[in-house]
């Protein structure tokens, strides 16, 4: 009776008590933390980068907090894989602030999942100072702006010095076209068994994307746009038939691309560190997460431009950037203090001797990469400038290795990635690409056309598209 | 919520009508009346094993299948522990050699160094299983005593609710309880990164109510009438009468719920991404495919050495509990 | 099952009233034990009702959604998530890849472990040395497992660990999982070995459970060791055989873990299963990064499947398993 009628009202109570603990589960709360603080989630580094590589960034974290006292910055793992990034931001599991390549930014801000920082941006002093070529990713069609662009890059080519002097070949004369790539591919294969000469990337959406970069550096584009606005894919065309045969020669006939073809971005990373390929195609500043995140030895990496094909008008090099945003979902105190953070972490070391110097002194600190090759945010002159300051702290020996690249890409035409479903086409080429590096006889020619035909379904299904007569 | 490419136990278990009645002459060979001299044989009678032509090519093949076990079962984990123990340089480059250059500790300390921090994320793992070994526990047994003993009357209607669930592939609730997991309908914000988000799905299991309830229709009836004269209401019955019988089952809800967990990759990996803090949350099976890019060889090795050392060691401690899954019938009849 | 005439808990009607004319008021529904059943049932009822009934309802409903976590709208047709996934090129790839994994699991996974066992059975002493050996794939963790697979042994340069043991052999290097060929039987192979010992386990339990007579008998009839086995054992196991045979097939139609860890569907698509394709759906697809409806319906169109599968093979096999 009592004990009975006791336990049943204890039961109810544990019930509601559990119901209120979990309910203390949530995620934000408002965007405040306990301390009236504004609480915001940045994002920092990949998931199993070196301690070294989140010391320095916690050691800018506290610079940040000590100048703004109401800021309570917390830093994530943040790997942008354009396979699952959009479902991510949909979800609601990404940061406060984020990056997002240069291809998603405008189509993210249209379909409004970005934040409006207009208002905050205007008022920072190199608001007006943007390359208009950079900055118009960050904007959308009425000229508001959804964030800042830092690291733009180039295509390049990295290469393990190393394995050229091992292959008989000099690492400061890199090859500056395919067949000199080729030939050294071949050489280092020979030298080395094992390795693989050159390699390229063929999964998680980076199969297209290097793909697209081959296609450029002959000449060829993946996407045109028509005079009415109307966009065709085309990615059936001479120059991107042309890369794929040259890699399915590379494996098949020349035995130089190894024997892992299962590559994204992080594996191809990782089989550089770890000696298994001499020479891939990456962007100019990857050299900072191969420091993060694969332990390689600025001394012995070597980056030089991708090959153009100098004979063609259209051939150039193929660009991105990130645009640090901030999500739509946050409280206005939180965009301000995102923007706060994203002026301080990557805006005012472009613009600003004091901050360009305290960030390189905090990385150099920690053997991080200071001073990898990237492509102009505002105009050369500032680039040239900043440049400047944080030469003293630059890695030792990186400025000479990367003298290839860096003496060489302002001449070269620099283009940027297609605009439509970007990420798309991208991740529909991945199946192209290890199509010749997988099999002896693809049928190239209808996997492209098939590629064509579905991205273009995509793209003609846009409300902007389809308007177009 | 596990998807094995071959067979559990589990659904093996339910599926298999218990040992008596499969067979109406069915029964253990160790209590055969011995009237005959073959007590304690098999396919091949005891005078067969006599016969050397019968007994060299059984021993024989009984030995080319212990080399073979030994070969599948037992090398690929020295492998991996010889690895761990090996620089990634000599596993690259001869990976069957036995300690070319000799031992290193250095991708176990790199293992449980700051980089990887395995042991976090080990105690996660460890964590995850408790919750849901408790959630299981509570959810089976109180619901299996109302259904089984209590039996109000709506109890058919909610036994069939159960088990409409129990043959149900798991890829159906997949999309739904992420959702649920994103929005919750009675509590407040996501249960995103926390391990709420593993531990409370797994509770709804029709397969350790169905275990739990046919385990509580064996008990003898006789003792709760005994008990209930003696004036005990449900809760007392509960706590100090059925549970105390019920050593056995939940023993073997035990042992299913703590391999699950350990097994569970894609739910994790879905529901505990990793927010700001991933050490305090994520378990090992989350977390290894997440630092496969950024980790060296030899660490990985090590990480993946550590990672299954547990499990292993409890399965040789406890090979009678885990091999008993097959005998499962037993179990359950009690 | 026995049961008893008297519900556990249940309180006769208070002494003097007429039975049948119990006032029922929510303390009589008390005394009667009715809190107390439903304070037992409530954490099955909250559990199951959260995490199993809700989202069963909620998969109908959402494969009649267009939905992708930020904006939903009802499906226009309300079938057209169904038609999206049977006109995806995709689908059916997944379709012939998963049929494809559940066949090679069938023909090397299936007879394997009743070989061993039947084996093992006959083993005199030491028999726990080869169940636990057995079992011991079973034991590692599938992720550790499949990790280990992929980067080592699976490692398709001539370094790699089975590569180096095939060289031995003057075999030449295999690529595993980097040829649209070898990658699905190399996804089954691990799988096999992965779950093969748990089979064995209970393939042995089962044999510990033939008569002895029978063999005797059979015996008498003259019958050797094949004959016995074929006449005797294969038999006795003909209802648990029967099970894990469907059981396999169900378990093999959703497989996850090896394509997404192993290969993430490629190369060139050729280890894309269903349930990779839903995760794709889900969490990778064009237009807003996710779409749950096709998600959702593609995962109805397999448990549909699954369920006439079981149900066609529980009435073509019911005569078969008596004995």
């Amino acid at each position: 009776m009592k004990s009975r009628r006791k336990a049943a009202w204890l039961a109810v109570a544990g019930v509601a008590a559990a119901s209120v603990a979990l309910s203390g589960c949530s995620g934000s709360s408002g965007g405040k933390d306990a301390n009236g603080k504004v609480e915001i989630v940045v994002a920092s580094l990949q998931p199993g980068a070196s301690a070294e590589a989140l010391a320095a960034f916690q050691k800018q974290v506290k610079t940040f907090e000590k100048k703004n006292p109401d800021i309570d910055v917390k830093g994530e793992e943040y790997n942008w894989t354009g396979t699952t990034f959009a479902a991510e931001l949909a979800g609601g599991t990404l940061p406060d602030e984020f990056g997002v390549p240069f291809t998603d930014s405008q189509t993210l801000a249209k379909n409004g999942q970005l934040a409006d920082l207009t208002k905050y941006i205007n008022k920072l002093p190199y608001a007006k100072k943007f390359n208009p070529n950079v900055i118009s990713v960050a904007k959308d069609d009425k000229g508001h702006i959804y964030g800042i662009p830092f690291t733009p890059y180039a295509m390049a080519i990295s290469y393990n010095r190393a394995d050229f002097t091992k292959a008989g070949l000099d690492p400061n004369k890199p090859p500056t076209t395919w067949d000199e790539v080729e030939t050294d591919a071949k050489a280092i294969s020979k030298a080395l068994p094992g390795v693989a000469g050159y390699m390229q990337m063929t999964s998680g959406n980076t199969g297209g994307w290097e793909l697209t970069s081959a296609t450029y550096s002959r000449g060829g584009r993946m996407e045109s746009t028509a005079s009415n606005g109307k966009v065709t894919v085309n990615t059936d065309n001479d120059q991107t038939k042309a890369a794929l045969a040259y890699l399915h020669t590379l494996r098949w006939d020349d035995n130089a691309a190894g024997s892992n073809f299962l590559l994204d971005w992080d594996g191809i990373n990782q089989a550089f560190g770890s000696g298994k390929v001499a020479m891939y195609m990456s962007g100019s500043d990857v050299i900072t997460a191969l420091v993060q995140n694969d332990k390689v030895d600025p001394k012995n990496y070597g980056v030089t431009v991708i090959p153009v094909d100098s004979t063609n008008s259209e051939a150039g090099v193929l660009s991105g950037g990130t645009v640090a945003v901030v999500n739509v979902k946050d409280t206005p105190e939180q965009q301000a203090a995102a923007v706060k953070w994203i002026d301080f972490y990557y805006g005012q070391p472009q613009v600003e001797q004091a901050p360009a110097v305290t960030q390189a002194k905090a990385l150099q600190a920690n053997n991080q990469i200071v001073g990898a090759p990237t492509l102009p945010i505002f105009d050369k002159a500032t680039y040239d400038e900043q440049q400047s300051w944080i030469k003293p702290y630059a890695t030792p020996g990186l400025l000479d290795n990367v003298a290839p690249f860096t003496s060489q890409i302002l001449n070269e035409n620099i283009v940027p990635e297609p605009n439509k479903h970007t990420q798309d086409l991208y991740g529909a080429l991945d199946s192209v690409v290890q199509a010749v590096l997988t099999q002896k006889n693809p049928d190239v020619d209808a996997l492209l056309k098939a590629v064509d035909v579905k991205i273009q379904a995509l793209i003609d299904a846009d409300p902007d598209q389809a308007a177009i007569k | 919520m596990t998807a094995t490419p071959l067979v559990s136990p589990d659904e093996v278990a339910l599926s298999q009508k218990p040992a008596q009645e499969v067979n109406g002459r069915l029964r253990r060979v160790s209590r055969r009346a011995a009237h005959e001299p073959s007590t304690d044989r098999g396919i091949v009678s005891t005078a067969d094993w006599r016969r050397t032509r019968v007994r060299f090519p059984l021993v024989t093949l009984h030995l080319i299948l212990l080399i073979v076990l030994i070969i599948a079962g037992l090398l690929p984990i020295l492998w991996l522990l010889k690895s761990a123990l090996t620089s990634t340089q000599d596993t690259l480059t001869a990976p069957l050699a036995i300690f070319p250059h000799g031992i290193t500790w250095d991708n176990v300390a790199q293992a449980f160094g700051v980089n990887i921090q395995i042991q976090n994320y080990f105690l996660n793992t460890i964590w995850v299983a408790v919750g849901e070994w408790v959630v299981q526990i509570v959810v089976a047994t109180t619901g299996g005593f109302a259904l089984s003993v209590l039996k109000p009357k709506y109890g058919r209607f909610i036994s069939g609710l159960v088990l409409a669930t129990l043959f149900l592939p798991a890829v159906v609730l997949l999309i739904p309880l992420y959702l649920t997991i994103l929005h919750p309908l009675v509590i407040g914000g996501s249960l995103l990164n926390t391990f709420w988000a593993v531990w409370l799905p797994s509770g709804a299991s029709a397969f350790n109510v169905v275990l739990v309830m046919r385990f509580f229709d064996g008990l003898p009836r006789e003792i709760f009438e005994a008990a209930e004269t003696d004036g005990a209401g449900p809760f007392r019955l509960f706590w100090s009468i059925v549970l105390p019988m019920s050593k056995p089952i939940i023993g073997v809800v035990t042992v299913f719920a703590v391999i699950n967990a350990w097994k569970d990759y894609l739910w994790p990996m879905l529901v505990l991404p990793g927010g700001v803090n991933p050490a305090s949350v994520q378990p090992l099976s989350v977390r290894l495919p997440n630092i496969v890019g950024q980790t060296e060889l030899g660490p990985l090795i090590a990480s993946l050495a550590i990672s299954t050392l547990i499990p292993i060691i409890l399965f040789l401690i406890f090979q009678r509990t885990f091999l008993s899954g097959g005998g499962f019938g037993g179990a359950v009849k009690g | 099952m026995t049961t008893s005439s008297e519900r556990i808990g249940a309180r006769a009607a208070k002494p003097g009233t007429p039975r049948g004319r119990v006032r029922r008021t929510p303390a009589t529904w008390v005394k009667r034990g009715g809190l107390a059943n439903l304070i037992f049932l409530l954490p099955l009822l909250l559990i199951f009702g959260m995490f199993s009934w809700w989202p069963i309802i909620d998969s109908f409903v959402i494969s009649l959604q267009h939905t992708n976590f930020v904006v939903t709208t009802w499906a226009d047709p309300f079938w057209s998530n169904f038609t999206f996934v049977l006109n995806d090129p995709t689908f059916w790839i997944a379709v012939r890849n998963t049929g494809y994994f559940a066949l090679l699991a069938l023909i090397f996974g299936y007879p394997l472990p009743i070989v061993l066992a039947v084996l093992m059975s006959e083993v005199k002493r030491a028999k726990a040395v080869f169940s636990v050996l057995a079992y011991l794939p079973v034991v590692i963790p599938p992720v550790v497992a499949v990790l280990l697979w992929k980067t080592a042994f699976y490692d398709a340069g001539r370094t790699g660990v089975f590569n180096t043991i095939l060289g031995w052999f003057h075999i030449p290097p295999q690529p595993w999982i980097q040829d649209t060929v070898t990658a699905m039987p190399s996804l089954v192979l691990e799988a096999t070995w992965a779950a093969a010992g748990g089979t064995i386990i209970i393939y042995l339990a089962a044999l510990t459970n033939v008569a002895p007579e029978l063999y005797d008998a059979a015996e008498v009839d003259g019958a050797g060791i094949w004959k016995k086995i074929w006449h005797v054992t294969l038999p006795q196991l003909r209802g648990i055989l029967l099970i894990t045979f469907i059981l396999q097939i169900i378990g093999t139609a959703q497989v996850f873990n090896e394509p997404y860890l192993f290969t993430k569907g490629g190369p060139v698509q050729s280890t894309t299963t269903i349930l990779l394709l839903i995760y794709q759906y889900a969490f990778q697809s064009s237009d807003g990064g996710s779409n749950l409806g096709a998600a959702t319906a593609l995962s109805l169109m397999l448990a549909a499947f699954l369920a006439i599968l079981s149900a066609l093979y529980f009435r073509a096999t019911k005569g078969w398993s008596q004995n």
